[in-house]
C-alpha cells in the first residue's frame, strides 16, 4: 500500500464519518442539554478532585490555585481521626455486609413461600414503604420508638425492666444502625431478590416434587442457586460502597452522645469540609483517598467473585 | 411471582407447621413495622398528660389536634413546604427534560460517538468529584444561596436515565424508521411517537424524581442558608433532631408551654403525609422502575 492511497483511505473515511455525523445531526441536538449538564455539573467537580493537590485560593478557583503536591496527604494521614474514622467506616460496614446484607435474601424466599394470595401484596407494601422516606423523617421516627420514653422501653418496661438509652449508649450505636438498616430498606430490597426468584425455570421445581424432593430441598437446592447472580451483583457493588454506605442515616441518627462512635469517614469530610474551619484541598484530598479506595475494593470483590466462578460485574 | 408459590406450595401435612411459622415470622416483621408507624401517630394525637401516665400509648383516649394547631403556627414549617414544593415545581420538569432528551438520543441505532457519550456517564456513576468540588463550583458561578444550586446538582440521574434508554432501546424500532420516512424530525418522532409509548416508564421515572426531590435535603443543606428557603426535611431535622439538646434544657426549667415530643411526631407525619398517601396506589410503578434496573444490572 503506497503512502497516497492511504490518505485517500483516511480522508475518504473522515468524509464517512463527517456525512454521518451530518445524518445523524438531531440525534446530537437531541443529547446536547444533557451532555452539557454532565460536562459541567459531573465532570468539572471530577476535575476538581485535582484539587487535593493544590491549596485552595478562593480568588484563584479550584483550577487557578496552585500545586502542592502531596503536602495536603502527610496532613491528612497525620490526623489521628482520619485513621480512626476510617477503622470506624470499615467496622461498620462490614457489619453491615454481615447484618443487613442477608436479610432481604431471608424476606424474599419467606415473602415467596406464603401462601396468602392477595393479602401478599399488602404485606408486600408495608415491607417497601419505609424505603421511600428520607433518612431525616426515619430518624425522627426512631426518636419516638426508641427514645427513654419511647414505645421500645415501654415495651420493656412492660416486663418490669428499666428503660435503656438506645440513642444515647454508645454500645448500642452499631446495633441499632443495622436494626434500623433492616427496617427501611430490606423490603426494597427483597423485591430484586423476588425477581430473580420469579426468573427461576418452573420445570425445575416441577421435576424436584416428582423426585420426592421436600419444599426445604427446593428452596435450598433450586431457589438459592437461583438467586445467586443476583446476589453475587448486588454484594459487590456493597463491597464497593464499604467506605462510603450509609452517610445519610449515620448523619441523622448519631447525636453528641454517640459521636464517638459515629464519625465514620463521610461524617469526617463533612466535618473538616462545613463545620471547622474549612480547608477545602484538605478534605477533596480525603474525598480522593476515599474514591480511590472503595475503586479498588469494587474491582477486587469483583475479581475475587469471578475467581470463585460466579459471574462479574465488569467484564 | 404468584406462580412461583403455587408450584412450591404442597398440600401435604408436612408444611403445615412450616407455614405457620414462615406466616408467624412475617406478621412479626409487619408489625415491627407498623408499630412505630401507630406509635408516632398516636404520639402526635395525645396530650402530654397521657404521653406521660400511658405504659403504652397506640391509641389516645383523648384524641387533641392541639399539637397541629401549635406547629401550623410554626413559621418554619410553611417555609419548608413552600421550599419544597418549589423544588418539586421547578425541578420536576428540569430532570424529565434532561433525562427523557438524553436517555432518546442515546437509544438510538448508531450514530459516531454514541458509545463514547455513554460510556462517559457511566464512568460518572463510579467516580465523582464528591461535595466539595461541587460546593466551590456552585459558589463560583454564584448559585449557592438560590434554588438553582439545588435543581442543578441533581437535575439528572445516570442510574434513572440508563433504566429509561434500556425502556426506550426496546421499542420497535420499525415505528421510528417510518415516521423518519414521512419526514419527521426526531424531536417530533421524540413527542409524538415515542413519549405517549413510553408512558409507563415516563411514570415510573417521574416518580422516583419526586420522591427524591421530595426527600431532598443534603444539597440544600450545603447549598442554601437563607432562612426562608429551607427544604421541609431540613425543617423537619431541626425540630426534631436538632433540638434535642434544647429540649433537655427547657424540660429543666419551670414551665412547659407546649407538648414538644407530641409537636415532633406532628412534624414527622405533616412530612411524610403525601408519600404515604400516594405510595399504595403508585407502589406498582416503583416496583416496575426496580425490575427493569435489575434486568439491566
Amino acid at each position: 500500500m503506497t503512502v497516497s492511497e492511504n490518505e485517500v483511505g483516511i480522508k475518504g473515511r473522515f468524509a464517512k464519518l463527517g456525512r454521518n455525523i451530518f445524518k445523524n445531526k438531531e440525534c446530537y441536538f437531541l443529547i446536547a442539554p444533557g451532555v452539557i449538564w454532565y460536562a459541567i455539573f459531573a465532570y468539572i467537580p471530577l476535575f476538581g478532585l485535582t484539587l487535593a493537590f493544590k491549596t485552595y485560593k478562593a480568588k484563584l478557583g479550584i483550577f487557578g490555585s496552585p500545586w502542592v503536591g502531596l503536602e495536603n496527604y502527610v496532613y491528612v494521614f497525620r490526623d489521628q481521626a482520619f485513621m480512626q474514622s476510617i477503622f470506624r467506616s470499615l467496622q461498620l460496614n462490614a457489619g453491615r455486609l454481615l447484618f443487613a446484607f442477608p436479610f432481604p435474601v431471608f424476606l424474599a424466599l419467606i415473602i415467596n413461600e406464603v401462601r396468602l394470595g392477595s393479602s401478599k401484596k399488602i404485606l408486600q407494601s408495608v415491607f417497601t414503604f419505609p424505603h421511600f422516606l428520607s433518612w431525616i423523617i426515619v430518624a425522627s421516627i426512631m426518636t419516638n420508638v426508641l427514645g427513654m420514653t419511647g414505645l421500645l422501653n415501654s415495651l420493656i418496661g412492660m416486663f418490669g425492666a428499666e428503660p435503656v438509652s438506645f440513642l444515647g449508649s454508645t454500645s448500642f450505636f452499631q446495633p441499632m444502625i443495622y436494626l434500623t438498616e433492616n427496617w427501611k430498606s430490606a423490603g426494597w430490597s427483597a423485591i430484586i431478590y423476588m425477581a430473580a426468584i420469579a426468573g427461576i425455570d418452573t420445570e425445575q421445581y416441577e421435576a424436584a416434587v416428582i423426585d420426592g424432593a421436600t419444599r426445604l430441598h427446593r428452596i435450598w437446592y433450586i431457589t438459592l442457586p437461583g438467586i445467586k447472580g443476583t446476589a453475587t451483583v448486588l454484594f459487590i457493588l456493597a463491597v464497593g460502597n464499604i467506605m462510603t454506605a450509609g452517610f445519610d442515616q449515620v448523619f441523622n441518627l448519631s447525636n453528641p452522645a454517640t459521636i464517638k462512635v459515629a464519625e465514620t469517614l463521610d461524617m469526617y469530610i463533612y466535618r473538616v469540609t462545613f463545620q471547622s474551619a474549612a480547608d477545602f484541598s484538605f478534605s477533596t484530598a480525603v474525598s480522593l483517598f476515599k474514591s480511590v479506595v472503595n475503586f479498588i475494593l469494587l474491582f477486587s470483590a469483583d475479581r475475587i467473585a469471578k475467581i470463585l466462578g460466579g459471574s462479574g460485574l465488569i467484564s | 411471582m404468584n406462580t412461583t408459590a403455587k408450584k412450591s406450595g404442597n398440600p401435604n401435612n408436612q408444611f403445615e407447621a412450616l407455614d405457620g411459622f414462615i406466616l408467624a415470622v412475617l406478621l412479626l416483621l409487619a408489625a415491627m413495622i407498623i408499630l412505630p408507624f401507630i406509635s408516632v401517630i398516636a404520639t402526635s394525637f395525645a396530650t402530654q398528660k397521657e404521653y406521660l401516665e400511658a405504659k403504652l400509648l397506640l391509641f389516645p383516649r383523648a384524641p387533641t389536634i392541639d399539637n397541629y394547631y401549635r406547629l401550623f403556627q410554626d413559621p418554619r414549617i410553611w417555609v419548608g413546604y413552600k421550599t419544597t414544593i418549589i423544588f418539586l415545581l421547578v425541578g420536576l420538569p428540569v430532570n424529565m427534560f434532561l433525562t427523557t432528551s438524553l436517555a432518546y438520543g442515546l437509544s438510538r441505532p448508531q450514530f459516531p460517538g454514541r458509545k463514547f457519550f455513554f460510556f462517559a456517564i457511566l464512568t460518572t456513576m463510579m467516580f465523582n468529584g464528591g461535595i466539595v468540588p461541587m460546593y466551590l463550583l456552585m459558589m463560583q458561578i454564584k448559585l449557592t444561596n438560590t434554588i438553582w444550586a439545588v435543581i442543578l446538582a441533581s437535575a439528572v440521574n445516570s442510574f434513572y436515565m440508563i433504566i429509561m434508554r434500556t425502556y426506550l432501546s426496546n421499542l420497535p424500532e420499525s415505528l421510528m424508521e417510518s415516521a423518519k420516512l414521512d419526514g419527521a424530525s426526531e424531536w417530533r418522532i421524540l413527542f409524538q411517537i415515542v413519549l405517549p409509548l413510553s408512558m409507563p416508564i415516563i411514570a415510573t421515572i417521574i416518580l422516583f424524581y419526586g420522591v427524591d426531590r421530595w426527600n431532598e435535603w443534603f444539597n440544600p443543606m450545603i447549598f442554601i442558608r437563607k432562612n426562608d428557603i429551607v427544604a421541609l426535611q431540613l425543617v423537619l431535622r431541626n425540630i426534631v433532631i436538632e433540638s434535642r439538646l434544647t429540649e433537655t434544657m427547657s424540660i429543666s426549667g419551670p414551665y412547659e408551654p407546649s407538648f414538644q415530643d407530641g409537636m415532633k411526631m406532628c412534624a414527622v407525619i405533616v412530612t411524610m403525609l403525601p408519600v404515604m398517601c400516594l405510595f399504595p396506589f403508585l407502589q406498582k410503578y416503583f416496583v416496575k422502575g426496580v425490575l427493569i434496573g435489575a434486568i439491566k444490572a
